[in-house]
């Protein structure tokens, strides 16, 4: 008991020593899976060795991140961000790799720039909120950050690649409730996307309207205004269903493959029926390990990335998903504390934006295996199979390391 | 600078500590309920029935001529396919399948390897199976666990076209191959793709799109309940139309018979190909997979190499239908006067050299202007003018006419054929080892290096006939029309073209008289060439247009080895183009 006190209350020394005992153990059960699932681990073409190559190669790549200061970082924001938003573009410009734009093909190796750009984009709000502190109750203060946040959206919208357009948003309102930006700010951002979802039920809509009206009857501002955000509000969600009935089959169709191009054409209804079977038939403890019939028998789709979770829920039960969420939830909560630890403002908003990023992964790759989210390709970090992602994660944690020096 | 205080509020932390714990055990929940409440229904489920996707299958699109008649169609048969984890015993099912269906099991073992996708794919194991087979299969359902059978077309060829090239043919998806086709198209292993021709080209319009069955089986593979409500429907191929003419194609695919080479008949006006026909031919339907290994080795043998589409893919020298390009270049530049007249005693022979060069008539033709030079192919009237021309400027205009590159026709492995250039020379006969003169008395009789397909031909004689502006040759009649770059040259230059043409079919010394047509009415223009090579007898060329009711047509024929253009291929082009033309008019009368 004494040894968990100390594991969950202790000093910045405490908590990069939890960060590896957290990774370590995530990075454990990524590896007993994949070889579980791989047919024969130990051949050069097996997911599991090839993961391993990764991770070494990954953990080098940490080493010397973790050896950036935070200086560099920040004084460098700028250009690292154009860097890598001009990264973004150059794919555009080569042959598409299996139909999109979103890989470089370095003749040994495919990067992934949009990855890197999650972390880019985050550095440079952070460097220009931090510049700003000052005018932070100024509601101007979250224009440039969403333009900024918008436009890598947009370029990696169009790669197409929805999944990492929507990490790259994820960022910016814990950001922005970090660095202060005035409550009502934050709601009326939140408040249109809540009403556009909530339009598509009138019962929904209902609720939403008179939780809003609460809102807006709390916050403090000028009754014209506050009155004219609200019926805007609500002139939307009214009109959404409206326009949306208006568009011919066709054009719902097109709006709905802009917003999930990977949408699997052999229908993937059937990936969520498989991986609900597979996490279902788990039960508490699993079928053990390397004996899940849906995993063996490859009922169940990517299973070496998107669909890692299902594995783990089938051969290792709720116990081992249990598991799982625990080191997810030490993960962030260790790289929250971290942030409100630390002595920087700068650095601390980084990091929250950093956690941001590694929240949202954990939340929409778990949401797309229990069928609670359209199948999206988005891995989850430290788990799933993959060396581009798994080497801007190790960046992620890098970074973090390096500004909690301070 | 850098060092500014953390102003980080509790209540922020606290917030987004709420947001994560929330997430977190909303999913926890979630997972708690598949895994701990509903755990029966999902284990049994996952246990004894599974949901099985199978994949469900359309006609592929018919290929139809110009008028609809069918060349390609399609007949069932069914295909046996084997799930390899499902197996019980391998050889045990093969050795009883091979009683039933007239496969043996060693042909099933080797299909077997050669379409092997994964163990828990289906492998296709034997095609072609009647009616009868799969019943009796079925009848012995539990003896075989792993072994399905799916319904499958094959391609049928209309009896008398079952030989044309351009149609192309069918083959086999090997594991090898599927990286590089198109993903869109979910190819496996074991279907069939357009590896040929027109099935080729078109193959995204022709290929049906596969549809998805969910059922649920049980251990067996036995179908217990179809889940109607998610499944994907098939859909069948587009069909193609042609720009052919059956009846034409067969006429002239008759007229080839027993000879090697290749006829052409296009509509100028639009670009469509109306019979393209290559020979000697093979019958396409040995492609279906019945046939013995050495039946194909005598194809693949066959010095007259029936596999080639000679049309497109048969590389042959030009002979002096090129001299039209050596015209070109004297009238554009002024260098002759037309009427001027040049001796040809037979023999020519370049200044400063002791080569004789000679005329195909030994004798000569006496007194040559630019018109009979045309008209009787006399070589020494070209000898003679080539040398007042740059190699250059002969080249550039033998390219515009759409020699040394692809015609763009809507089929694969097209021919560039080879109109040599300085580069070419210097790089194949060293700096010193040419002159331009030397090379320019080859070239004008379209001989020396030079290398055209008969496709390139009737573009060429389409440029002619058009008068430098022409659409692109296709074989799709619903392909939309482009036109090749404009050809822009006096009118004068293509009058005397014409005259020269008309000459050669139509006046009494002209080469190509045996192409003369019966009907007064309709005039064919027309220029023989017989192109020396090294493979025996000079090929034959004819190519020609006419004009029927307003619409231009033109013809190429090209015999290999046949001899001279005017004894051999004349005669052939002025039958093909009559027969057009009774076509023609019976349809009137009708």
């Amino acid at each position: 008991m004494a040894f968990i006190n100390k594991f969950m209350l202790s000093g910045a020394k405490d908590s990069l020593f939890r960060l590896f005992f957290i990774i370590t153990g995530l990075i454990t059960f990524s590896l007993i899976t994949l070889y579980s699932i791989s047919d024969n681990p130990l051949s050069f073409n097996s997911s599991f060795y090839r993961q391993f190559i990764f991770l070494i190669f990954s953990s080098i790549v940490f080493i010397i991140v973790q050896n950036i200061q935070m200086k560099t970082v920040h004084d460098n924001s700028t250009i690292i961000f154009i860097g890598t938003v001009t990264l973004c573009i150059v794919p555009f410009f080569l042959a598409p790799v299996e139909y999109t734009y979103r890989w470089i093909d370095l003749g040994f190796f495919y990067i992934q720039p949009s990855e890197y750009l999650k972390c880019a984009t985050v550095i440079v709000i952070a460097k220009y909120l931090s510049n700003h502190q000052l005018e932070v109750k100024d509601n101007s203060i979250v224009l440039i950050p969403s333009a900024l946040t918008l436009l890598s959206a947009l370029i990696v919208l169009n790669q197409p690649d929805l999944g990492t357009a929507v990490i790259i948003c994820a960022p910016l309102l814990p950001m922005f409730l970090w660095a202060g930006v005035s409550n009502f700010m934050i709601f009326l951002m939140i408040a249109p996307v809540i009403t556009v979802l909530a339009a598509s039920n009138i019962i929904s809509f209902t609720i939403w309207a008179i939780i809003m009206l609460i809102f807006f009857l709390i916050f403090e501002a000028s009754i014209l205004t506050k009155s004219i955000l609200y019926f805007a509000n609500i002139f939307t969600g009214l009109l959404t269903p409206f326009l949306w009935n208006n568009l011919a089959e066709y054009q719902k169709q097109r709006i709905l493959t802009f917003l999930n191009p990977d949408l699997d054409p052999m229908g993937s209804a059937y990936h969520i029926i498989q991986s609900i079977t597979a996490i279902g038939s788990g039960g508490l403890f699993g079928k053990g390990w390397g004996l899940g019939s849906q995993t063996q028998l490859k009922f169940l789709p990517v299973q070496e990335s998107d669909f890692i979770l299902s594995v783990i829920a089938e051969e290792l039960g709720f116990f081992g998903i249990f598991c799982v969420m625990i080191l997810c939830f030490l993960l962030i909560k260790t790289l929250l504390d971290i942030a409100f630890r630390s002595s920087d403002y700068f650095a601390s908003l980084v990091i929250v934006g950093l956690a941001s990023i590694l929240l949202s992964h954990i939340f929409i790759n778990s949401a797309m295996t229990i069928g609670l989210m359209p199948v999206k390709g988005l891995p989850i970090p430290f788990i799933s199979a993959g060396g581009s992602f798994l080497l801007s994660c190790f960046i992620m944690i890098g970074l973090v390391v390096s500004f909690s020096k301070n | 600078m850098l060092k500014i205080d953390n102003k980080a509020d509790i209540f922020h932390y606290r917030a987004l500590l709420f947001i994560l714990c929330f997430s977190l055990s909303s999913l926890l929940g979630r997972y708690f309920y598949l895994q701990v409440i509903e755990h029966e229904r999902h284990f049994s489920k996952s246990q004894v029935n599974s949901v099985k996707a199978l994949t469900t299958y359309a006609q592929r699109g018919l290929i139809m001529d110009r008028h609809g008649e069918i060349l390609v169609d399609n007949y069932p048969t069914y295909i046996l396919t084997a799930t390899p984890y499902e197996l019980k015993d391998r050889d045990e099912e093969f050795a009883k399948l091979s009683s039933i269906i007239n496969v043996s099991a060693e042909e099933l073992n080797r299909k077997y390897k050669k379409f092997y996708r994964g163990r828990f794919l289906p492998t296709t194991i034997a095609k072609n199976l009647t009616f009868q087979e799969i019943s009796q299969i079925e009848e012995m359902r539990l003896e075989f666990p792993g072994i399905q059978y799916s319904r499958s077309d094959e391609r049928i060829y209309s009896p008398i076209l079952n030989d044309a090239h351009f149609l192309g043919y069918l083959r086999e998806v090997g594991r090898d191959t599927i990286p590089k086709l198109d993903k869109k198209l979910l190819y496996r292993a074991g279907e069939l793709i357009g590896w040929q021709g027109i099935e080729k080209e078109y193959e995204k319009e022709l290929r049906f799109s596969k549809g998805i069955d969910y059922i649920e089986v049980d251990t067996y593979g036995r179908e217990i309940l179809r889940l109607n409500d998610s499944n994907i429907p098939a859909f069948p191929g587009e069909n193609l139309s042609l720009t052919i003419d059956a009846n034409l194609q067969r006429y002239c695919r008759n007229i080839l018979e027993g000879k090697k080479g290749s006829v052409l008949v296009s509509n100028v006006d639009t670009g469509e190909i109306l019979s393209m026909v290559s020979a000697p031919s093979y019958d396409l339907s040995i492609y279906r997979g019945e046939t013995l290994d050495s039946e194909w080795n005598n194809l693949l043998k066959n010095k007259d190499n029936p596999l080639l589409n000679r049309s497109i893919a048969g590389l042959y020298p030009a002979g002096s239908k090129l001299k039209l390009i050596t015209v070109i270049n004297l009238i554009e530049k002024s260098l002759v006067d037309p009427s001027d007249s040049l001796m040809c005693t037979g023999v020519y022979i370049p200044p400063g050299s002791t080569n004789e060069f000679r005329c195909w008539n030994e004798n000569g033709h006496g007194l040559v202007d630019l018109n009979k030079a045309i008209a009787q192919s006399c070589n020494i009237y070209f000898y003679e003018t080539v040398q007042l021309i740059n190699l250059e400027d002969w080249t550039d205009t033998a390219k515009e006419f759409g020699f040394n590159e692809s015609t763009k026709i809507d089929l694969p492995n097209e021919k560039n054929g080879l109109i040599p250039d300085k580069d070419f020379y210097t790089r194949n006969y060293g700096r010193w080892g040419w002159s331009e003169r030397g090379v320019l008395l080859n070239l004008t009789l379209g001989q020396g290096d030079i290398l055209i397909t008969p496709i390139q031909a009737l573009r060429f004689i389409n440029h002619i006939a058009s008068r430098g502006e022409t659409p692109q040759l296709r074989l799709n009649i619903s392909k939309e029309i482009s036109y090749y770059d404009k050809i822009v040259y006096t009118e004068k230059a293509w009058n005397h073209i014409w005259d020269g043409m008309f000459d050669v079919v139509n006046a009494d010394q002209g080469s190509g008289w045996r192409a003369r047509l019966k009907d007064p009415d309709i005039k064919l223009l027309g220029k023989t060439s017989t192109a020396e090579n090294p493979h025996g007898e000079p090929h034959a060329w004819f190519i020609g247009f006419f004009e029927v009711e307003g619409t231009k047509y033109s013809i190429v024929v090209m015999i290999e080895n046949g001899g001279g253009g005017g004894a051999v291929a004349s005669p052939i082009a002025g039958d093909i183009v009559s027969y057009y033309i009774n076509s023609f008019k019976s349809l009137a009368k009708n």
